[in-house]
């Protein structure tokens, strides 16, 4: 068994002569929780779609030690995805989604899924198609987390929910379903609500890996700096990777510099994941 | 096995309006002309072959039947059964036909694929499943529902012939009933593993058709056959087609039957139960074009799995 549930070496996928995802190299180890953050068509999805088996690709893939390309059904024992669209047959009934999980999925538990479903408003007797969005999602949720799996993907799954499904669904989550020995991959444009639940983060820019790094160390390389009046060309002079205004001052953000050093230049803060990408991606700061 | 038993109730469940809904109308509307034809018959003196003057309703026609041909009564009663079926029967090969057109083209165009996808079931097993549902499930749905009709439509008649006093037992003949249902099943298996290729085609349609699959399936032949006919001026793929959509019964019962004089539903009857399976069965193992045409399905039935595995 490896040590790593993903290990990518020079994973990459062309359509034609659009690269959508330049050869990557990433590992990701049991029990984190990985944040997946680029732009729209920044290959995210292409990244996640080859780790589940659902494209071919180039390159070296391993996940729970399976090439997914050629093994997703066993794969799929250990792995558990939700996409980034609904993806719930509409036609079928609640009862019937469990009943067709229990009957395809070893590892599902369906007393769970029950438990977990009583906890909501979802009627078992009701169509898919009959449900609201929210809903929706939270049938899937209890389907993903009463299965034990090792591995869970999760591609924009609050997207369209409103603010309170969406704080709810990553509760749950980290309550009820994280633990050591569980790795979640998620990916989101709400960065913001899951920066505090994630143990590491990948940046994707245009088909490539621009930063890789745990949330810990991220955090630190990144401080910004309210440059008092007076401060300003030294400011400069250290080379910040983004600059701002706020409040008619201006803000400087720097990488990898010595903190005492910069709290000499005005007042310092930590930034926080959605303006590190933001720097990091309009920025100088790659 | 417990995988593959889900996936065809999930089948099921899917086409539960081709499977089930369509042939329960069908039937229910079969069982409501019986119904009106019985209130109808209550005075029956208009019928030619039957212009005898004691023979005033069903029950006596019925009683005359008995005394006259007797022999031939189960038999005739058990075919008259079938033939009150055919309504329900016809609408088969359509359901058949969209179900199969359907299958690999819904799940990608509403995305479920993708919830189908997460799940440790392998893409040839789910197209396998739903190569075989209308081979194994479609034939049984249809048939309980046919048993049921026969059953009901016995029952009411049974009431009528009751109130006019003619001979019940007559309208029973169970153990004919049973042999029919079987034959019909097994009929059918032998007649789907001849069309198998043309099933296989649809599915293979339905797994990369991004729009309009009703059209790829029929048109994709059709000019086929177009271009064969104008630079060759052969037939050879319209009539490897028409021989796999049953055909094929032409040169399998070429002789068989031949020889015997049908002269009677007892011997029709006797001659579609017996032996005719066995026949059908033995030419097909035999036959040169059965297994060519095994290879083809099998031919599209890869090329469906692996259209499967890349679509999402």
């Amino acid at each position: 068994m490896t040590d790593y549930v993903i290990e990518a070496r020079g994973l990459s996928k062309a359509y034609g002569d659009f690269q959508a995802l330049k050869p990557v190299d990433f590992k990701v180890p049991l029990g984190r929780i990985v944040g997946v953050i680029g732009a729209n068509g920044a290959g995210k999805t292409t990244m996640l779609n080859a780790v589940l088996g659902l494209m071919s690709f180039d390159g070296e893939l391993s996940v729970m030690g399976l090439d997914p390309s050629k093994e997703r059904g066993k794969l799929m024992q250990e792995v558990c995805f939700i996409a980034d669209v609904a993806t719930l047959p509409k036609w079928m009934k609640v009862a019937e989604v469990l009943d067709y999980v229990e009957g395809v999925h070893p590892k599902f538990n369906r007393s769970k899924a029950m438990s977990y479903l009583g906890r909501t408003k979802v009627p078992l007797d009701r169509k898919v198609r009959a449900l609201s969005k929210g809903m929706t999602v939270q049938l899937h949720l209890a389907v993903v987390m009463s299965i034990d799996a090792k591995l869970l993907v999760l591609d924009e799954p609050t997207l369209g929910l409103d603010i309170i499904f969406r704080k709810q669904f990553y509760a749950s989550l980290i309550e009820e379903y994280f633990d050591e020995d569980r790795t979640i991959v998620v990916t989101t444009h709400q960065v913001e609500e899951i920066e505090h639940i994630l143990t590491d983060v990948i940046f994707i820019k245009d088909g490539d890996i621009v930063v890789d790094e745990d949330m810990e160390t991220l955090t630190q390389q990144y401080i910004e700096v309210m440059v008092a009046k007076d401060n300003e060309e030294e400011a400069m002079a250290l080379g910040p990777i983004y600059k701002g205004v706020s409040f008619g001052k201006s803000t400087c953000v720097y990488k990898n510099k010595d903190r005492e050093t910069l709290a000499k230049l005005g007042e310092t803060r930590r930034l926080g994941l959605a303006d590190i990408f933001v720097a990091t991606m309009t920025g100088e700061g790659q | 096995m417990n995988i593959f038993l889900t996936l065809m109730k999930r089948e099921v469940l899917e086409n539960q309006n081709g499977y089930i809904r369509v042939p329960v109308i069908l039937a229910g509307i079969t069982i409501s002309l019986v119904i009106l034809a019985m209130l109808g018959v209550g005075e029956l003196n208009f019928v030619n072959s039957m212009d005898h003057h004691e023979v005033e309703n069903f029950g006596d026609a019925l009683s005359l039947a008995q005394q006259e041909e007797g022999d031939e009564l189960p038999a005739a009663v058990t075919v008259g059964y079938w033939a009150l079926s055919m309504i329900t029967w016809m609408a088969f090969p359509f359901v058949v036909f969209f179900s199969l057109l359907g299958s690999l083209y819904e799940e990608r165009r509403d995305r479920s694929i993708l919830f189908w996808k997460s799940m440790p079931v392998d893409d040839w097993q789910e197209v396998l499943a739903k190569l075989l549902a209308p081979v194994f499930i479609a034939p049984a749905t249809f048939l309980a529902v046919t048993i049921a009709a026969q059953l009901t439509i016995a029952l009411i008649i049974s009431v009528v012939t009751l109130f006019q006093g003619g001979p019940v037992l007559e309208l029973w003949p169970v153990g004919l009933m049973i042999v029919g249902w079987f034959t019909a099943f097994m009929h059918y298996l032998i007649l789907a593993v001849w069309a198998l290729p043309l099933f296989a085609w649809l599915l293979f349609v339905s797994s990369f058709a991004n729009r309009m699959p009703f059209l790829w399936a029929l048109l994709t032949p059709a000019v086929l056959i177009a271009i064969e006919a104008m630079f060759f001026e052969t037939t050879e793929l319209v009539r490897w087609i028409a021989i796999h959509m049953g055909g094929w019964q032409e040169f399998a019962f070429d002789g068989f039957g031949r020889d015997v004089d049908i002269d009677g539903p007892q011997e029709l009857f006797r001659m579609m139960t017996s032996g005719w399976q066995g026949e059908a069965l033995s030419y097909t193992l035999t036959s040169g074009s059965f297994w060519f045409g095994t290879i083809i399905a099998v031919g599209f039935f890869f090329g469906a799995t692996e259209m499967r595995k890349r679509a999402t």
